[in-house]
């Protein structure tokens, strides 16, 4: 399932990400949709079960939800397009044909496999159990073919034996690259317009041009939690809240959000973009009593 | 050798689907799929972060191998032994998902039975689908994780949002079920189970009256009642007299009448040395206190030789157009410094013999201005109202005392009447709010450690309800909150906050302000 170094970097450049929408929400299902939005420097966050242990809380799998921010950046830099919704896809008899073809070829060779992996678990049982002289060799060998040759004939390899995959993302969506002015087209129109998600929008542009990684920062009472490098590898250094240049901010705001960074060991960043296009910044430092 | 046979096998795939194909094909050929038997269930542990990224190989060693961690989980497909899964087939039109083959162990705390049939949930499948313990088809087709989170997530279901914190709580184990507010008890028979709320109507305790604080003030219980009469009359009087009080002494510092501000500072008095006659107008800088050696009160007790007259407080003292004259204090003076003289019975009995001869009614100076039979009736009234301590100036106005003193009360509940702000509780009120779209609860919560015994059918009181909304809308106003706690009843609502893959639960604690008094 890895994809091969060289075939990385020649895709890279024109990739373009394949975003469903679940509930109005900017979900990412495959595996190359999340490398490729990872390498632009979108986080996102995991939200389904991870399948190898489902039930704890730890480590999420896919899919992978987008920041309104990230899904912006991605449609602006014109990296990104619309999977077709579940009702487009649902195939007819050709489709059902095909996938009870998979199956049963799938049943045969995994049955032959299952054949091949008793025998050679017979062999090994065999073989470990007599490491003595080699008149006992041949003996051993003669019993093996026998034993072998019986497993040939009895051996059934039940169909609820038969190893299914559940798949993750929507079969068949393997697009080509030059499929992207088809997905620009079907690009639904989700735009908030208030004045306070574009501050936020220009505060995640700047941030990410700089370099800095962004995930949502709710739970510490800001807009962005603001990583130095990859969240995997770094702490994150700053708790970003996004102000318009007119609005106003009762103190007592202030005060709150600058302890609850000094609570978590993060610096309090407060942005607001200026009307040249860049954004100012000021952080807050809490010196304590003079 | 094995490993060899799955080599060629897996290039052989490559070359059949393509280089692009590849890149977004996910689907796993079938000697992955039986060698993904023998794979772990385990999953690595976080190491320690770093703080600041210099350009340091280790570092960037450090990132390729997280990445490459991350890749390769998030990268793996769930793969079930087809025996392990349970067959299940969606039904759009009632947003259902029906089995087909029997249920397995989740069957305890998840779906329901109608029609002879199994059904699940959209949510819940979806979950087990998640878990890899189901494989829901349609239309002949199995359905991916994506199918799944894209038909069975919506409004009119279960949200994204709210199958984010259905899934989160499963898989800590709890069980969780839809929220139906017509499945709760009535308000009524609810309150059939509540505590005793407090008795209002005060317990009637026979107390001990408290002596009398004044002990060289004794008073027959028949003087009081003149006394009292006379105290009212003489009210005014008696203001004057502590005006008068403060205006004979000469050493205190005054301010001007004239400002209203500095009405209240005539007490403001500093440390004096020397005596001043003078009254002045100074404002007050700075609290002082009564300088009781240059405040001469006039020792109207005392047995000596004393003016039977007060003279007139300063009119400047005095607020507004009120003039005082001269007060009589002889009257005053035959009253203090009494004893209490013990009389044998037989002089009790002369006693009260010569005062009801001595008794005349006409004599009375109310009485006498009686101009009628129904004027003294009255008249008789009052004296009886105040001689039970219900004086008409009090008791038959529109104001009335908010406690008659000869009404036992413990000194709790007096200070709830006194109290200006009542204390409420939450559901105050509750019952008439009508219900709101944005505010609703989603979810019966049930904790992990009943679920051997749990019965769907009885699933007795869930241990919280839950309440999903998100850091991007509002906190819940008091009128959301009542809402909802009426709807819970006496279940505690937690509200579940999500924000872009991170869930955090708050609820709000019914707290009682101490009251340190205790009757």
């Amino acid at each position: 399932m890895e994809d091969s170094p060289s075939m990385d970097d020649h895709q890279d450049s024109s990739l373009v990400v394949g975003v469903g929408l679940c509930d109005s929400a900017p979900l990412l299902w495959r595996l190359q949709d999340l490398k490729t939005a990872r390498r632009l420097g979108l986080v996102g966050a995991l939200l389904g079960s991870l399948p190898r242990t489902p039930r704890q809380n730890q480590r999420l799998g896919r899919p992978l939800l987008l920041l309104p921010e990230e899904e912006q950046l991605l449609r602006d830099e014109e990296a990104a397009g619309a999977l077709p919704g579940p009702n487009q896809d649902v195939g007819g008899a050709e489709l059902r044909r095909q996938f009870e073809e998979d199956q049963q070829r799938s049943f045969e060779e995994q049955s032959v496999l299952a054949l091949e992996d008793r025998k050679s678990a017979l062999r090994r049982a065999m073989t470990s159990s007599h490491t003595g002289s080699e008149s006992g060799a041949e003996a051993v060998d003669e019993a093996l073919c026998g034993r072998l040759e019986a497993l040939d004939h009895s051996f059934s390899f039940p169909q609820s034996a038969m190893a299914v995959q559940l798949s993750t993302a929507r079969a068949g969506l393997s697009y080509c690259p030059e499929a992207r002015a088809h997905l620009q087209a079907s690009w639904p129109i989700r735009e908030q317009n208030n004045p306070r998600s574009d501050a936020r929008y220009q505060v995640f542009r700047d941030l990410r041009g700089r370099g800095f990684y962004l995930t949502s920062a709710g739970k510490f009472g800001g807009d962005f939690l603001v990583y130095p490098g990859d969240p995997l590898r770094f702490h994150a250094h700053f708790i970003a809240v996004c102000l318009t240049l007119d609005e106003s901010i009762c103190l007592l705001d202030v005060l709150a959000v600058a302890r609850l960074g000094s609570n978590v060991k993060k610096t309090v960043l407060l942005c607001s973009p200026v009307p040249d296009g860049g954004v100012c910044y000021t952080s807050l430092q809490w010196s304590g009593m003079v | 050798m094995l490993l060899l046979l799955l080599r060629l096998v897996n290039m052989a795939d490559q070359n059949k689907t393509g280089t692009e194909g590849k890149l977004f094909s996910e689907i796993l050929s079938p000697s992955e799929l039986f060698a993904a038997r023998s794979r772990s269930h385990k999953i690595p542990v976080r190491g320690q972060k770093d703080f600041f990224p210099n350009d340091s190989d280790e570092q960037r060693q450090r990132l390729e191998q997280s990445l490459n961690e991350h890749w390769s989980l998030t990268s793996e497909e769930r793969v079930e032994r087809l025996g392990n899964l349970v067959k299940a087939v969606w039904i759009p039109s009632d947003q259902i998902v029906e089995l087909q083959s029997p249920a397995g162990k989740f069957w305890q705390t998840m779906g329901f039975s109608a029609n002879g049939k199994q059904y699940l949930l959209p949510e819940e499948a979806l979950y087990l689908m998640e878990c890899g313990n189901v494989q829901v088809f349609y239309r002949d087709l199995p359905l991916s994780i994506q199918d799944g989170y894209e038909r069975f997530l919506s409004s009119a279901t279960v949200t994204l949002q709210q199958y984010q914190v259905f899934g989160h709580l499963k898989r800590l184990g709890y069980v969780v079920h839809r929220f139906d507010p017509s499945s709760e008890p009535s308000s009524y028979a609810r309150q059939l189970n509540l505590p005793q709320s407090r008795d209002r109507a005060g317990r009637q305790l026979k107390r001990k009256r408290s002596p009398s604080p004044t002990a060289t003030c004794s008073y027959t219980e028949a003087q009081v009642e003149s006394t009292i009469e006379k105290m009212e009359e003489d009210k005014c009087s008696l203001e004057g007299d502590d005006a008068k009080k403060l205006a004979a002494s000469p050493d205190i510092q005054t301010a001007t009448t004239s400002g209203a501000d500095e009405g209240r500072s005539w007490w403001m008095t500093d440390d004096l040395g020397a005596s001043d006659k003078e009254l002045h107008h100074s404002p007050t800088s700075g609290s002082s206190r009564w300088d009781f050696s240059s405040i001469p009160f006039p020792d109207v007790g005392s047995s000596e030789r004393h003016p039977s007259c007060l003279a007139p407080p300063e009119p400047s003292l005095l607020p507004g157009d009120l003039t005082v004259g001269v007060c009589d204090i002889a009257s005053w003076r035959r009253k203090i410094n009494l004893r209490m003289v013990k009389m044998s019975s037989k002089e009790q009995k002369r006693e009260k013999d010569t005062r009801r001869r001595r008794w005349d009614v006409n004599k009375d100076r109310e009485v006498r201005r009686c101009r009628n039979w129904a004027e003294y009736h009255e008249l008789l009234a009052r004296r009886q109202r105040k001689r039970k301590g219900r004086p008409a100036h009090l008791w038959n106005r529109e104001v009335t005392p908010l406690h008659d003193p000869k009404q036992p009360i413990s000194t709790g509940e007096l200070l709830d009447k006194i109290s200006v702000i009542k204390s409420t509780h939450l559901l105050e009120g509750a019952s008439r709010l009508k219900g709101s779209e944005q505010w609703r609860i989603c979810f019966n919560v049930y904790q992990p450690d009943t679920v051997a015994d749990f019965k769907k059918s009885n699933p007795g009181k869930p241990y919280s309800r839950m309440c999903v909304c998100s850091f991007d809308g509002p906190v819940p106003d008091l009128r959301a909150i009542k809402l909802l706690a009426f709807q819970s009843g006496d279940i505690p609502v937690v509200f579940a906050v999500v924000d872009h893959g991170d869930i955090s639960f708050y609820t709000f604690k019914d707290f009682q302000l101490p009251t340190d008094v205790f009757p």
